[in-house]
């Protein structure tokens, strides 16, 4: 596929994804009237450098759906913060506006933590609960909380911080981030790549994702010297040319990007799988391809500028 | 009265039971029953993954007499990683059941399912082989981890939990069939019926896993869930199954059957016999006997086949050992 066909291409899924916006101007996964926090932050961040960000109604959307403690709910109507907030977050990074809201959404997820943030959770997975092997010093962000740490939520809010706090770095942030990395590097698979969380369960290694893979390497692109990201980075790049679903293969694409690799095979093959993108019904999944198709034409919204 | 420990034992035992019925009996953790006096369950023999599983499929669903005529009907397969191996139900199966509720009347079947670890549902139903057939009309796939949600108070009250946000899909089913792959599991000993409703929990609010319900408890939440979601109709995959380490580093165990049933509980009791498992031993089966189905062999009616132990148990962790049924 010829460059200029891709373009065409990008244009017609970003019209796609644009006729879907609801009134109130988020998004929802699928045909519904429930916004979806994360359809609506990967659709703004697909789609903002078209337009003027201050005035984008998905900002708007944003900051009137963000709750008063700071963080925002999975979706509208739901009065619970959750890991959304790293994403809403990165979202409103992205804008280089809005500081109040910001603010607020990093004390949100700098006080967040998993269940094992508390030391008597720490001590009852050192003592007695090993089926799971894990390191519970080592903890990040939970998908809701009340719950453990989870891959993609850390991932998440590690870039969302990284980003937030990359012109005022202070000693609670860095340590935060640390720790997050720690965990990260603690949840690995035993060749490489990560899944949901749990690496080795009653001894017997689990297979890593895709798609938490990618998104766990984006987190750690300033750790790239690191033998285990390595290994990971490996693990993805072999399995990135067999994939053949939507979302796996656009975060591999974002994720590659970020380490240099080329990814305009990758990119092509997204577009031959997406047709005009009326297929993929799922927004969060239309806007992701959307980001990946795009990458190299605009600023990656996953990545650390320093 | 000179009260000696055994004697201050044996009253406080006494008085904790007391407490424990009387407290059971004032705030119960349920606030509903479907159980009836009898259940159906029928064992269909099928050796493998065939187009010959339809017919059968058929037959084995008209002797319930099933009335779904112009309904919705929700199947619930177990669908959760894109690995090789017994992990997930068989897509042959699913099509097959899709299509009898249809030949059978449904006005619709969805087929729904909101998987535990993997967040590319479309990965999952792709290695699972289910597209094919998703492409005739009335029968469409719903990603219930991403599905509209509506916040449902529980109607037990096993995890403390109290409400769930829920999917619509699965709330508005008017008839819902959970379709389980026959598996042992590393943490609820058994994964059958009852466990595969942890499926319509939604991932976007409780992630991937469903982490918040397995420190609320997992045999408690699954009552509850079970609870609050009835199950209508029970079809569970037990052509290939999965033993030791399951649900998904298991060894496959070719045990040959299907099993229908219109009691989740019924249903469930009858699978873990067939693995050599003494159903009482499994707390969600035991606990939900009370109250979400029958678990006695004499308020089962078996139409089809019968339910003899198997010539070896089905492996498992020795932490799960206890399972086994006593040798009679």
């Amino acid at each position: 596929m010829a460059p200029g066909l891709w373009s065409d291409r990008i244009s017609s899924l970003a019209e796609t994804l644009r006729s879907r916006q609801m009134k109130s101007g988020g998004w929802a996964y699928f045909d519904s009237v429930q916004e979806s926090l994360e359809a609506t932050c990967l659709a703004e961040l697909a789609l903002a450098p078209e337009r003027h960000a201050n005035s984008s109604e998905a900002i708007l959307f944003l900051l009137k759906s963000q709750l008063s403690d700071g963080g925002w709910p999975a979706f509208l109507g739901d009065s619970e913060g959750s890991w959304t907030t790293a994403l809403a977050l990165c979202t409103l990074n992205s804008t280089g506006d809005f500081t109040a809201a910001r603010e607020k959404a990093f004390r949100w997820l700098y006080a967040e933590r998993g269940r094992e943030g508390h030391w008597f959770w720490r001590w009852k997975f050192k003592t007695s609960d090993r089926n799971v092997r894990f390191d519970p010093d080592k903890y990040g962000w939970p998908w809701v909380t009340g719950s453990a740490s989870w891959v993609i939520p850390t991932a998440f809010s590690i870039i969302a911080i990284e980003q937030f706090t990359v012109c005022n770095r202070s000693e609670e942030s860095e340590k935060r981030i640390h720790l997050g990395v720690e965990m990260l590097l603690d949840r690995e698979c035993v060749d490489g790549g990560w899944n949901s969380g749990n690496s080795l369960v009653y001894g017997v290694p689990l297979r890593p994702h895709v798609e938490a893979t990618a998104i766990a390497l984006l987190a750690l692109q300033d750790e790239q010297r690191i033998e285990m990201v390595q290994k990971s980075l490996s693990w993805l790049r072999q399995n990135a040319a067999s994939v053949d679903s939507v979302s796996s293969l656009a975060w591999c694409i974002l994720t590659l990007f970020v380490y240099q690799e080329s990814v305009e095979p990758l990119k092509n093959r997204l577009a031959t799988i997406m047709g005009d993108g009326r297929e993929v019904r799922n927004n969060a999944t239309l806007a992701t391809a959307l980001l990946a198709l795009k990458c190299g034409e605009m600023i990656h919204p996953f990545v650390v500028l320093r | 009265m000179k009260l000696d420990r055994r004697r201050f034992l044996g009253s406080s035992v006494g008085v904790a039971a007391t407490v424990g019925m009387t407290a059971e009996w004032a705030w119960p953790k349920h606030s509903v029953s479907y159980r009836r006096p009898r259940s159906a369950v029928a064992v269909l023999n099928a050796d493998e993954y065939s187009e010959k599983i339809e017919a059968l499929l058929l037959d084995g669903l008209r002797l319930f007499r099933l009335n779904v005529l112009g309904k919705t009907v929700l199947l619930k397969p177990n669908l959760v990683e894109d690995v090789p191996g017994p992990v997930n139900t068989s897509a042959t199966l699913v099509g097959a059941a899709a299509r009898s509720f249809l030949r059978l009347g449904a006005s619709r079947v969805v087929i729904g399912e909101g998987p535990g670890h993997q967040r590319d549902t479309e990965l999952v139903v792709q290695s699972a082989g289910l597209k094919p057939h998703l492409s005739e009309r009335q029968i469409e796939f719903v990603d219930l981890n991403r599905d509209e949600l509506r916040k449902v108070k529980l109607k037990a009250n096993y995890s403390g939990l109290g409400e769930l946000w829920l999917p619509r899909s699965v709330l508005d089913a008017d008839f819902v069939v959970s379709m389980p792959k026959v598996k042992t599991h590393h943490w609820a000993g058994v994964t059958l019926s009852l466990k595969n409703m942890f499926g319509i929990v939604p991932g976007m609010k409780y992630g991937w896993p469903k982490n918040l319900l397995h420190w609320s408890g997992i045999h408690e939440s699954i009552l509850d869930i079970c609870a609050t979601v009835p199950i209508h109709f029970v079809i569970a995959d037990g052509i290939t199954a999965m033993e030791g380490n399951g649900p998904l580093q298991g060894s496959a165990r070719q045990l040959g059957k299907i099993v229908l049933a219109d009691d989740p509980v019924a249903a469930d009791a009858t699978c873990a016999r067939l693995m050599g498992f003494d159903p009482l031993r499994v707390r969600h089966i035991s606990e939900g006997c009370h109250f979400l189905g029958n678990l006695r062999e004499d308020r089962i009616r078996v139409l089809a086949e019968g339910v003899g132990a198997p010539t070896r148990p089905f492996s498992v962790l020795p932490e799960f050992r206890y399972l086994f049924a006593a040798k009679s």
